[in-house]
Parts: structure tokens; sequence; C-alpha cells
């Protein structure tokens, strides 16, 4: 197997836009073609990640219309849909692609485009993403199955609302120093607990906003990479599924497919959660974060609700988590969103992250979660 | 036998006439709710019926306060996960309950939510 490598990153400003989810995706695709100083025709295939285009833009085919809308028609492309973890499967099957040899240079990324429907259609499409037939049917939300995991977290560790909040007054403070965040202002623990609930226990405060945005990364073989002063390596990347049925899971406390999917890349890169610099992790949801600190092997379970309010997650703390402000302030364009992690990972690996740059990181780690904690793709990014 | 009783056709059928009827793996004792293929306990597909009394305790819930588009029924509503009696776990709506009653460890009884074609799992307190 060959080793593969990070050479190009672009991320679109995140928030409300007037451009379709490929256009997005192809913005930012020019800018990672420009960062990684190749010429377009060096790309041998696109793999695109979008989740609700076909219910938000009437769009289906996205992969040769994203292909197009960047001048390269005629190469291989095919949209992934794992839910929010989309467009970091994406990135997981591209490194296979180039570690086995067909292809030297490929591309991938992810668009969406939600903000321009109302909030109840917006809601209802991204519950397309838990089961129809046992979860749609009782009008459980994704605020709701996020709000089970916080129940069962708090009754069977004693995590606090306030600890909750802790994850998004940090995430708030470190999406302030990001240009290209969706939410740049601080806010304060009032903020959060005086917020209306969505979902008990999960308050407004608690959730990632909806977000219009494109992200991509130009991933290159050895051969390659090894032009590119700047490329950053991918050590690992390892996916892992759980049920999808809310029901069928045997601890609401925790998420059984981070625990896999990290077990298999750290092994995988030969590392372990000690090794690991930053961090960019799927916080859709606040309790989300904390869940994410304890399967992916930062915190003992049921302790990552203490590390929140510690501040150990924190850009000074013992293991900088969601630097760029995670989904909770950059924003959770949920097709783009695997691919923007990456991105944020290289560009802190390169230590061009600038305010919120963490200092001396050598070792990233990249967490992507799937809809009802059914997908989880984990990758390990690193310098020479 | 198992060709039937793994659809979910049959247990939303069954679920729509009042009964619970989860399936039992005849080689691994492994109890579940339909639809399943293969047992996920030993992954040999031999299934029998298992009949559910439809009791069992709150395991976790939340209290629902922004809908998605479309849900007939007003907000805010409470959804559980209720650990049945027999060890398997079901998602439903709780209803006949006002939503700040509903408690992690509360006994409640199934009851299904008929509306037109759709049948949806409900619970009531026990």
């Amino acid at each position: 197997m060959r080793r593969v490598a990070v050479i190009g990153v672009g991320v679109t400003r995140f928030g409300r836009h007037e451009r379709s989810s490929a256009e997005l995706f192809a913005e930012a695709a020019r800018e990672a073609i420009e960062d990684a100083e190749i010429r377009p025709e060096a790309i041998q295939a696109l793999y695109y990640g979008n989740v609700t285009g076909g219910e938000a833009e009437r769009q289906l085919h996205m992969g040769p219309l994203a292909a197009s809308l960047l001048g390269l028609p005629g190469v291989p492309t095919t949209r992934f849909e794992t839910a929010c973890a989309s467009s970091h499967a994406a990135f997981r099957h591209a490194v296979m692609e180039i570690a086995a040899g067909v292809s030297d240079v490929v591309m991938v990324g992810g668009g969406e485009r939600i903000l321009h429907v109302p909030t109840d259609a917006a809601t209802e499409y991204f519950a397309y993403c838990s089961d129809a037939t046992f979860e749609q049917t009782l009008g459980l939300t994704f605020p709701g199955v996020f709000a089970l995991i916080a129940r069962a977290h708090m009754d069977k560790y004693g995590t606090t609302e306030e600890q909750m909040a802790h994850v998004a007054v940090k995430n708030h403070r470190h999406g302030a120093l990001n240009p290209k965040a969706q939410i740049r202002k601080e806010i304060g623990l009032d903020t959060v607990l005086k917020s209306a609930y969505v979902a008990d226990p999960l308050k407004l405060y608690d959730c990632c906003p909806f977000t219009d945005g494109g992200a991509a990364v130009v991933l290159a073989a050895e051969d390659v990479a090894r032009r590119h002063r700047r490329a950053v390596w991918v050590l690992a990347s390892h996916a892992a599924s759980d049920t999808m049925f809310m029901h069928d899971k045997r601890d609401l406390s925790r998420v059984t497919a981070t625990e896999r999917a990290a077990q298999g890349a750290y092994r995988q890169a030969g590392r372990s959660p000690a090794d690991v610099d930053v961090v960019e992790l799927h916080d859709c949801f606040t309790i989300a974060e904390i869940v994410a600190t304890e399967g992916l092997g930062f915190f003992e379970p049921g302790t990552g609700g203490i590390a929140a309010e510690k501040g150990w997650t924190s850009l000074e703390g013992k293991i900088p988590v969601n630097p760029s402000g995670g989904l909770k302030a950059k924003g959770h364009p949920i097709g783009a969103t695997g691919a923007a992690q990456v991105a944020e990972i290289v560009t802190q690996l390169r230590g061009e992250a600038g305010a919120r740059q963490v200092d001396g990181a050598a070792t990233g780690l990249v967490h992507t979660l799937g809809g009802n904690t059914a997908t989880v793709v984990v990758s390990l990014l690193g310098r020479d | 036998m198992t060709d039937e009783v793994i659809t979910l056709g049959h247990f939303f059928a069954e679920a729509r006439a009042g009964r619970l009827t989860a399936i039992r793996c005849r080689q691994c004792r492994e109890l579940a709710i339909p639809p399943k293929e293969y047992c996920p306990g030993c992954h040999e597909r031999d299934w029998e019926p298992a009949p559910l009394r439809g009791t069992g305790t709150i395991a976790s819930y939340t209290v629902i306060r922004v809908p998605p588009r479309g849900q007939p029924a007003g907000t805010p509503y409470a959804v559980a996960v209720v650990r049945l009696d027999e060890g398997v776990s079901l998602l439903g709506r709780v209803v006949d309950l006002p939503v700040d009653a509903v408690k992690t460890g509360l006994l409640v009884r199934f009851l299904p939510l008929v509306d037109g074609q759709q049948t949806a799992i409900g619970f009531t307190p026990a």
C-alpha cells in the first residue's frame, strides 16, 4: 500500500449563501487546487459528499454536476451519503483508492445548502437520516436523538447541563478566531443555560446551526506528495457503523461506532490518544463532543463533562478540541463537514491557523459522526 | 415461520392489533426487534416469534419542542426509549401524561398509535 498525503485544502465561508451546494463545493475545490499548486487536469477522480440535495435542491446525480462545475467532466465521480459523515467517508475511500494504486491524485469534498428552506422542513430532511419506520413516525428529531444520549449520560455519570454549556462557550470562543466561521461571537454560560429548550435537556445553544458551505481537499500518492513542502500525511482512516435503530443501541451513553473507528485508526497509525496534539471532532450537539472525547480515548467514560468544565479541551488545554469553532460555531454544512474538518487539521499541522493555532501540533485527529450515531469515520494526520 | 415474523410488515400489523411480537433466535436465544435476517448474536437464521408483555420502564427520554414538518400532534411531545421487561428496548411516544411528568424509571405499557395507514409505537403509564 502506498502512503497518501493531503496536498491542498479549501473551505468556503460558512453561513448563508445564494449559491447551490455544488457551486459552493466548486469554489472550495478551486481554492484547494490553488493551494496544492497543481493543474486541475492532474485530478483523476472526484468524490463528493452531500446529504439533502434531493430534498432541498431537487438535485441528485451530484458527482458529475460537481465535476462539471469544476470544469472537469470526464473524471470518475461518485456522491457519498453517510449523513453528516458523507465527505469524510468520501475521503476514506479516496485514501484507499490512492493507497491501492488506482489513482495518484484525487479531489474529495462536499457541499450543502439548507438555509433557504424553512426550519421545520430542514428538521424533517435531517430526520431522514434516522429510521423511517421506528423513529420518524414518532417525530424524533436530531436534537431529540442526542437528547436521549444526553439524558442517559446525565443519569449514568452525573453530567450536568452546565458542563454541556461549557462546550458551547469554548467552541464559540474558538470560532470567534476563525475568519470563515458562521458564528464569530463569544458567548457566556448564561446565554447557553437561559436559551430555550429544543429537545430537553438540550437547549438552542447546545445545538449547531443549519449551514450552507463547501469544503475540499486534494489527496495525492507519496511520489507526488513528496514534491509538496506542505504535504500532510494520512496516518490512518478508519470507519465503523453501529445499529441504525436507537432501540437497539446497547448503551445510550456511549457511541460504540466512535470507539471502534478510533481503535482501528490508532492501530492502523501505530499511535495512541496520548500522541494526538489537536482534534476536530463532531460536536453537532454539546453532548456529542463530551461523548466523543471519551470514545476517542482522551478521557475516561463519564468524565468528558468534567474535562469540558475544567477547560482541558480549550486551545490552551491538555488536548485542544475544535480549534476551528467546531460544528457549533464554525457551522455544519452536513455534506461538507468531514472535508472541512480535515482542512482544519491540515491547516493546524502546517502551522497556518493564525490566532487559533495549536502551537507545535504534529499529529491531528478528525472524527466525523453520521446521523443517529450509526456511522463514524476517524482519520489521523501527521507531519513528516 | 422465520420468513414472516422477521418482517417489518408483520411487526407493525401485530402492533396495530395491540401486540408487540419480537423474535427469538432458536440457536443462541437472542431476543430482537424485527426486521433482521440474521441473528446479531450468532449470525444464524433461525427465528421464532416471541410475544412481549408490552410493559417496561423508561430508560431515557426527551421532550421535543421544535418538531419536524408534518407532525400531526401538537408540541411539545415526549419520546422515550423503553426497556421492556423481556430485555429488548423500543422507542415510543409517551402519551396520556403531561410532558413534565415523564421521568426515567417510569413504568409504562405499550399502546399502538394508529393514524390512517400508519402505526407508531406509543407508551402510556402502566
